[in-house]
């Protein structure tokens, strides 16, 4: 039965994505006092831009784009389905990196700026996500997050700093304000994505979706053992993202990559010194 | 089939400034903002051709900037509707006839809708969108559809012959 559930969750992700992405763009509306668009605009989106002429610019960047929208699609289900979390981690990156790729493939300046600042992100979270996932070994005995699912007890009291990291680092990975440089819509719009266009921006639209499903995820299985506080998590860590991006502006990358680095960091590198003094004592 | 009403419902919009005093800009702005809300018609503003259905222009197309305006237009993958909004990007207002500018983006590009106006109300601009959008259904019903089926070939093999071509430009000069 849970594995049903799992691989429910896996096959429909880009739907369920859709569907918080739809949701996400009602909740920013209401926030800024407007009604906002159906729940249901991400698939009218998604159908219009099936309808739009092919242009690509070569072949391998519409190539890399979609090889992006899947390898991400494995990485989640690879973490849904309870595997190593380091790996999750690396996968990922990987996904990213393709996304990367793809960005200086073209000779477009504005593609080239986003991908110069998709990797300086990569830089301002990756560390800490490792540090993160190295504390779930420490507390639960294993990587895989099979373990975290199983774990006795919630793990956001047993790392409550850690989920203050993640919290500090996830406007970073969602692309949302205050660091949203990687994609920054009135300054080199939309970064990477700039060149893509038609049915083949489809598949990076759609794994900005899988992408909220995936970080969404990772803040769960802080309350993994009990489905209701990880819901809450999900659901708090959600308005806060919302309400963070609705009352900030962007920051430049040099203040996003100090804030992260300095202040982040050393917290999640404090949460793994004290569970490794715990379990050492 | 009803996966096309999909179509009219997310017009994406690019906005571009062609020399305009700002005054339509601010007006465009104003439709994004709490009391319009155009995203509630699943309207963004893009700002990015290759991703866009509806060109919005403002402003009478200055000399410095046709080239960019024409080079966007052919960025924007088909199907495709121009808007000008204003009175100086339909005829080129207050600014016709002086010495940087001549009248009027259709010189360049061909305009769907036109929205007058000096200083557009938000009002109208949004009802020209609304009207942009049938355009855009029904550009691309036609692309569905097959040129062969309903035009004469314009020759006998199929193919355009441009010695004809060139002749009929050559006796339209003299």
């Amino acid at each position: 039965m849970d594995l049903l559930i799992k691989i429910a969750l896996i096959v429909l992700a880009p739907v369920i994505g859709g569907l918080i992405y739809g949701f996400e763009r009602i909740v920013r509306a209401r926030m800024q006092r407007r009604i906002g668009p159906p729940l249901l605009q991400p698939f009218y989106d998604f159908f219009k831009l099936a309808d739009k002429r092919r242009m690509i610019v070569h072949s391998a960047h519409a190539f890399l784009g979609i090889a992006h929208f899947f390898s991400l699609w494995f990485a989640l289900a690879v973490l849904i389905l309870g595997g190593d979390l380091i790996l999750v981690i690396f996968l990922h990156l990987l996904s990213t990196s393709l996304l990367i790729l793809a960005g200086y493939s073209t000779r477009s300046i504005f593609s080239h700026l986003g991908a110069n600042r998709s990797a300086i992100s990569i830089l301002a979270y990756e560390p800490i996500l490792i540090l993160i996932a190295v504390s779930f070994f420490v507390q639960t005995g294993s990587f895989e997050t099979a373990s975290v699912f199983s774990y006795n007890e919630p793990l956001l009291y047993k790392l409550p700093l850690a989920f203050i990291a993640l919290m500090l680092i996830l406007p970073v990975k969602l692309k949302k304000s205050p660091f949203d440089v990687a994609e920054a819509h009135q300054e080199i719009i939309g970064g990477v994505e700039l060149e893509f266009s038609g049915i083949f921006y489809e598949a990076v639209y759609t794994a900005k979706w899988l992408d909220q499903i995936f970080c969404y995820t990772l803040v769960y299985l802080f309350g993994a053992s009990n489905p209701l506080i990880g819901l809450g998590l999900v659901l708090g860590s959600f308005l806060y993202v919302n309400a963070l991006d609705n009352s900030s502006a962007r920051v430049s990358y040099k203040q996003m990559l100090r804030f992260t680095l300095m202040v982040a960091l050393p917290v999640a590198f404090i949460n793994l010194l004290l569970s490794i003094l715990q379990h050492t004592l | 089939m009803k996966l096309r009403s999909f179509r009219k419902k997310s017009p994406w919009i690019l906005h571009y400034n062609a020399g305009s005093c700002n005054g339509c800009d601010i007006e465009i702005l104003a439709c994004l903002a709490p009391k319009y809300d155009i995203e509630r018609f699943g309207m963004i503003n893009t700002g990015n051709p290759k991703q866009s259905d509806i060109l919005l222009v403002t402003g009478p197309v200055t000399k410095r900037s046709r080239e960019r305006l024409v080079e966007i237009y052919a960025q924007m993958p088909e199907p495709k509707v121009v808007i000008s909004c204003g009175a100086c990007a339909s005829t080129g207002g207050i600014f016709r006839g002086m010495y940087n500018c001549e009248g009027g983006i259709d010189q360049y590009i061909p305009v769907d809708v036109y929205v007058s106006g000096c200083g557009t109300r938000p009002e109208q601009i949004i009802d020209g969108v609304v009207q942009a959008l049938a355009i855009l259904e029904k550009k691309t019903r036609d692309i569905e559809e097959s040129v062969r089926l309903r035009n004469k070939s314009l020759s006998e093999e199929g193919q355009i012959n441009r010695r004809n071509v060139a002749a009929e430009i050559k006796t339209m000069v003299q």
